[in-house]
This record gives C-alpha cells, structure tokens and sequence, in this order.
C-alpha cells in the first residue's frame, strides 16, 4: 500500500462539462476526523469538487477531467481503480433528503446487503447504531417498518446521514445538507456533523458563511471554478487574505 | 299565503340544487354553468358506450355463464365443444390463457428490459429518439397487420406453422410497443437522485436498476402491462393466421396438434354462425372473457398496491 498523509487528495484537478470549464487547477486536501468546509457562492463549482471525489459526475455524459485526486494515496481515477469499492468508501449527503421509497429499515439494510450482509441480528445491529449515530433512533424506533418518505424533512435528512453511514465509509461527502430544511432541523443536523467529525472525515459544501464557521474546521474558498483560498476556517473568516474572500464573507458576492 | 311561500322556497330549493341560482346571476356566471353542463354531458356520452356493451352482452350471456340450467355456467365454461359445437368453451379459456401467458413472458420481459436499457445505459440522441419513435408507431399498427406479419414471418419464413408458438409470439410482438413505452415513462418519472444515492451506497449500476429505479417505477410498469394483457386478450386479427383453431387443448408444441382456440376467434366463429344457441354461447364467451380481463386487472392492481405500500 502506498503511503497517504490524508484520505483524500485533490492535485491540480481541472473538470469541465461540455465546453464550459468548471474547476479550475484545484490542488487541496482534506484532513481526517475534521470537517473542511468548501464554500463559495452559487455555480462556484463546490458541487462539482465534491462530486468529483466520489465520481459521481462520471454519471454526466459530458464530464471531462484532468488532474488526480487520490484516496488514501491511490488515484481513483486511474484505469484500475474501481468505481464501486470507491463509493463504498466515501458516503455521500445531498442537498434535498433523497430516502429510498421504502421503509425506515430497508433504507438502512440496503447498503450493508449489497455488501453482503445477510444475517438478520447484524444488520439490526446496523440500524440502531447508524439512526443512534444520526440522532434520530429515539424518533423512530417504533416505527421501522413504516414508510421512509413520510418522516418530516428534517428526519428524512437524518435518516439519509444514517444511511450514507451504513456502509460504515471513513469520509463523508455532504452537499449543502441542510439548506432545504427549516431552521430547527437545520441546527441539528449542524450538531450531528460536529459530533460525526470524531469518527469521520467529513467534506461539507455549503454557501453559508456563518455554518461554516459554526461546525468546520478548515475551509476552502472557491469563485468561479479557482480554490482562492484554502486554510483554517477560523483564519480565513478572521482575516482573509484575499479580496473575494472577504467580499463573499461580507455579503457582497453570492 | 304560507302555502305561497312553501311552494316557492320548493323551487328555489330546486333552483339551488341545479345551480341555477347562481348560474342566473350574470353572464359570466351563466357561461360558468353552461361549461358544467356541457363537460358533464360528454362525460355521460363517453360512459353509456361502456355500459351499452356491458348490458348488450351481459343481457344474452350472462344466464351462459352464471346460470345453472344443462350446459351452463360451470358447465359451460368448463367442457369442451361437442358435435354441432354444443357444449362449452374450455378449449377457447385455456386457449386464450396459454397464448397470453406465453405472449406476456416473451413480450413483457423483453420489452422491460428494452425500456431499461434505452432509458438508463443510453443518453439522450438520435438512437433513442428513432427507438421512440419506431415504437409510437407500432403501437398504433392495426392488429390485422401484426397477423399478416406473423403469417409471413413466423408461420411461413421461419417455417414455425401455425399455432400456439406462432400466435403467441404474434401477441407478444403486439404487447412491446405499449410494455416500453410505459416503462420508459414510469423510469424517466423516477428521481435521479435516488439512483445517485443508491450509487453513493456503492451500489453497481445493475444493482441500483433493479433495487431502486424499477421498484420505485413499478406501478408505471403494471399500468403498462395491464394495457398490453387488455389488449392481446381481445385480438383477433392476429390469431387468425397464426393460431389456428382448436376443440381441445394443444397436444404439441408445432404441427397441427399444436393449434389453439382463442376466447376472440371462438367469439367470431360463433357470431357468423346462423344457429341460434352459438349466437347466445358468443354472448356468453363475450362476457367471460371481459370477465377475465377485469379479474386481471383487479389482481395486478393489488399487486401493485402491496409493492407501493411498502414503497410510499
């Protein structure tokens, strides 16, 4: 096994999608058991950084890339490297709560089957720690069997973190999780993500200033498609060092 | 004076009840009612079609079917034609179910798994559009023009002969269009978001197919079974050249032992028929064979029902 400093590594990643270039020659990592931040305003290209790191933009016909981006030192975009294996790996939040049209269980045994998980008593095991893991074991305990899609949208988030923590994967990926949600199930969420970060890397895109200072510990500053800025959350929001920075940090872009 | 004021507050009730009151009010009040009237008035003449057929058949058929005199209900559907085709209709029930069974387990899953395929392993373009179209198409082919197919095709170019493998495959060709069409609509409605998440899961791309995408389509891809099942149950045209007729059961696979009676072709045999007893015999069949069709569609419904429960 190669050696690796951090689970993952972005070195000089440049992607476009058609014609239109959306990062641009991004080169950061991502430090472990801490949440890193990537903030900027809309159409920056966080997604697409994010989405890049579990390949999820191969799903796009168009995507184009150059650059690598290693994870725990091998570069999951070299021609051995499996997609699959990958995705186990690295859990996934996104921006709209997205439960499985099943029930509370089968969402939180699907990952753990497909990886072959049969036995019945592990996988309930799986259940009640994942929803103990995402505060949400006391609201739904009752009720597993019921349908996933008629939680409220706050526990539909929650049930998704749970899910993406199924599969137990060292680094999870969060798209502005909870922008969709109100603000009492919004600052829960934000408390989980701190509570998560002993036990996991955590990567959270977000277009609030003021949530990335509240749960992240490093930062990365994107504007239209550059990494401007890359550094402790506390320093850059302190006292950026750039001029964008500081226009999208007092309001007057994004 | 209080009789007076009985008989008024009668018609104005009536008058309320017809929404008369407030369709006289104004114009555009009154235009508003007109529209009711008329859209109220097509869906009455959409309807009686329906139940005309339903009385016109039920009315001669269904003392054939339900009644318990000689050669009727059990009886009638559950022996064979005799001399003088007296006797009943098993051969055409087994007939027509053996044909659709057969149609719909080559038809169906071949045209889900096409559907799958063009809407999920393909992107948008010319391919899928010609696919698209081509099928739009066929499903507005005349039934006639399929039997003709298969007379050409299957019974004379690949030499099968008439009977159950050439009628069913005729059923099941006609069952394509409608089964991919229909799931590729009940596919494209799935969010791809779930197919993300599952994806996100280290889900493979089969995997995700299968567990997620066409179990949350699921219901789309009944109704479009359904529609097909409905619709080869009630072909004639196709079978004409392809299945042959039969007063028993197929006995082989090919050659004439093979062919099969079908619910239609029996109905059309007997309605040309001059003898009174098998005009009320068609009726009779008519009848059992819609019977049949809403049996399947009450069955397919549930089915449904249970998987989207635990879906929703």
């Amino acid at each position: 096994m190669s050696e690796f400093k951090y689970h993952i590594e972005v070195q000089n990643l440049s992607t476009w999608f058609g014609k239109k270039h959306i990062l641009k020659d991004i080169t950061c990592y991502f430090k472990d058991n801490s949440v890193t931040a990537v903030m900027g305003p809309s159409g920056c290209g966080k997604s697409t950084l994010l989405r890049s790191l579990n390949r999820l933009n191969d799903l796009v016909p168009n995507f184009k890339r150059s650059g690598t981006v290693l994870f725990r030192g091998e570069d999951i975009y070299s021609s051995g490297a499996s997609v699959y294996d990958l995705r186990t790996r690295i859990g996934m939040v996104f921006q709209r709560p997205n439960p499985f049209p099943m029930s509370i269980r089968e969402n939180l045994t699907y990952g753990p089957k497909l990886h072959g998980i049969k036995d019945e008593d592990e996988l309930d095991k799986i259940v009640e720690t994942t929803l103990k893991k995402a505060a949400l074991w006391d609201e739904v305990k009752d009720d597993l069997d019921h349908p996933a899609p008629n939680l409220s949208g706050g526990q539909q988030q929650r049930l998704c973190i749970a899910r993406a923590l199924s599969v137990n994967p060292p680094v999870i990926l969060m798209d502005e999780p909870v922008s969709s949600l109100d603000p009492i199930s919004a600052a829960k969420i934000e408390e989980l993500i701190v509570e998560l970060k002993n036990d996991y890397t955590i990567i959270l895109v977000t277009h609030n200033v003021q949530q990335a200072f509240r749960v992240s510990d490093l930062a990365a500053f994107l504007y239209l498609g550059e990494l401007v800025e890359f550094d402790e959350t506390k320093r850059i929001l302190e006292a950026p060092s750039d001029e964008r920075t500081e226009a999208f940090i007092t309001g007057r872009i994004g | 004076m209080a009789s007076d004021s009985s008989a008024e507050s009668t018609i104005s009730r009536f008058y309320t009840r017809l929404g008369l009151r407030d369709a006289l009010k104004s114009k555009r009040h009154f235009t508003d009612y007109l529209f009711k009237i008329l859209l109220g008035l097509a869906m009455i003449i959409i309807l009686s079609p329906f139940f005309l057929v339903l009385f016109q058949v039920a009315s001669v058929g269904f003392i054939q079917v339900f009644g318990t005199g000689p050669g009727q209900g059990i009886n009638f559907l559950f022996t064979f034609p005799g001399a003088g085709l007296e006797g009943g209709i098993r051969n055409a029930l087994v007939g027509t179910t053996e044909l659709v069974l057969l149609a719909g387990a080559v038809g169906i899953p071949l045209s889900v798994f096409g559907a799958v395929y063009i809407n999920e392993y393909t992107h948008p373009g010319t391919v899928r559009s010609i696919i698209e179209f081509t099928s739009d198409v066929l499903a507005g082919i005349p039934s006639i023009v399929f039997g003709a197919f298969g007379l050409a095709f299957l019974v004379h170019y690949l030499n099968l002969g008439m009977g159950i493998i050439a009628g069913s495959l005729t059923l099941g060709f006609m069952m394509i269009p409608t089964v991919l069409r229909t799931t590729q609509e009940a596919l494209r409605a799935v969010p791809m978001s779930l197919r993300e998440a599952s994806l996100a899961l280290g889900a493979t791309k089969w995997s995700t197919t299968w567990n997620v995408t066409l179990r949350s389509a699921f219901p789309g891809v009944i109704t479009g079974v359904l529609l097909a099942v409905g619709r080869v149950m009630g072909e004639t045209a196709p079978l004409i050249f392809t299945a042959g007729n039969n007063l028993s059961v197929p006995t082989s696979i090919t050659g004439p032992g093979s062919w099969v009676a079908s619910m239609t072709y029996t109905i059309w045999v007997y309605v040309s028929d001059p003898r009174q007893y098998l005009q009320q015999k068609a009726q009779g069949t008519a009848l059992a064979l819609m019977i049949m069709v809403l049996a399947i569609d009450v069955i397919a419904n549930l089915i449904s029902r249970k998987v989207t429960r635990r879906l929703v």
